[in-house]
């Protein structure tokens, strides 16, 4: 086994670790974990075999599983940056509402 | 030279670091309304002081939230005020005229309308609009169905009078400056009545230079695309 390989299980075990700790929000938060367990086992196989992953590459129609991943990485990576923004549209729509909870209950009414 | 009764009526000011120009807008306003009520949207300078002894109500933010919040705010402010019947919003900086609101309230009163938005592109006063803005402005009111089903031609005018049933179910969640073009999206949604009265827009030196940067046009549009996957 290469040390690279040695490298990327075991971060990918630390952020399983890491993510089964974790524990908010039960019920929505237990498919993530679930998916989770899937993605590690299946990056686990890919660094032990990672020629495997070309051959899976072969059924779609792309040459190497390095390519492969890549294009799934960017996927991701798009999918990610975009829940972010929606979630941080979200807590700012909060945040407002609180401000203006806390600015409605401090109004100053002129004397005259 | 009017004969409505202004003693139902709220004007509603948003206002970000105006400490120059809020005591002038806001006595200028007093001097026709009974009732104003300016949100300090977290200014860093003594707009809040300068508003409240100019004789407006002040309703501070305790950070900066952008315009739209500020407008929605200064609603919720204003409609649980007893009394309160019809609604304007009017930028801080100067750049409307009073004349306008009174000619907006006037025609809100004849109750064809539940919603009149200012429009700098109609009527016959002379339209003094720098080229390149105008060309944006009315780029926006087309890019807009709601606007184009509405038949309106300002899509980023700060001056609307409104009645009760808009100020109950105002709802304002782009707190950016998004908000001009939600605004209209709702009063497509919510079946408001809309109409359009042209006014004149003040371009003075100071209001052109606290105005909305061109380029921030693009961050309009893209607001306006993500604000249906949001739940509200």
């Amino acid at each position: 086994m290469n040390w690279i390989q040695v490298l990327l299980i075991v971060a990918v075990v630390a952020l399983l670790v890491y993510l089964l700790r974790s524990r908010t929000n039960a019920k929505a938060k237990a498919w993530v974990k679930v998916g989770y367990v899937l993605f590690v086992v299946a990056a686990i196989y890919a660094i032990l075999r990672p020629d495997d992953t070309t051959v899976v590459a072969n059924w779609l129609g792309v040459d190497r599983g390095a390519d492969l991943l890549s294009y799934a990485l960017m996927i991701a990576f798009v999918f990610t940056t975009l829940s972010t923004y929606l979630r941080f549209k979200e807590l700012e729509l909060r945040y407002a509402r609180l401000a203006r909870a806390v600015a409605l209950q401090s109004a100053r009414t002129p004397d005259h | 030279m009017s004969s409505i009764d202004t003693s139902g009526v709220w004007i509603i000011v948003p206002a970000f670091n105006e400490g120059q120009v809020i005591g002038d807008v806001v006595a200028d306003l007093r001097s026709a309304f009974a009732h104003v009520v300016v949100v300090d949207d977290g200014s860093r300078d003594d707009t809040a002081d300068v508003a409240l002894r100019a004789g407006a109500h002040v309703v501070p933010h305790p950070v900066n939230l952008g315009q739209g919040a500020a407008i929605q705010t200064g609603v919720e402010y204003a409609r649980r005020q007893p009394g309160a019947e019809l609604f304007a919003t009017f930028d801080a900086d100067g750049q409307h005229r009073v004349k306008d609101v009174l000619a907006m309230l006037e025609r809100i009163s004849g109750g064809d309308a539940d919603l009149v938005i200012g429009t700098r592109f109609t009527g016959s006063t002379i339209v003094r609009t720098p080229p390149l803005k105008r060309l944006i402005l009315r780029t926006a009111a087309f890019l807009s169905p709601s606007s184009r089903r509405l038949g309106l031609t300002d899509a980023h005018n700060g001056l609307r009078v409104f009645n009760r049933t808009v100020a109950e179910h105002l709802n304002l969640t782009m707190s950016g400056m998004s908000h001009a073009s939600e605004f209209i999206k709702l009063a497509d949604e919510n079946r408001w009545r809309v109409t359009e009265q042209p006014v004149e827009i003040l371009y003075t030196a100071y209001s052109l230079s606290k105005g909305q940067p061109l380029l921030n046009g693009v961050n309009i549009v893209f607001d306006g695309f993500l604000r249906g996957k949001m739940r509200r």
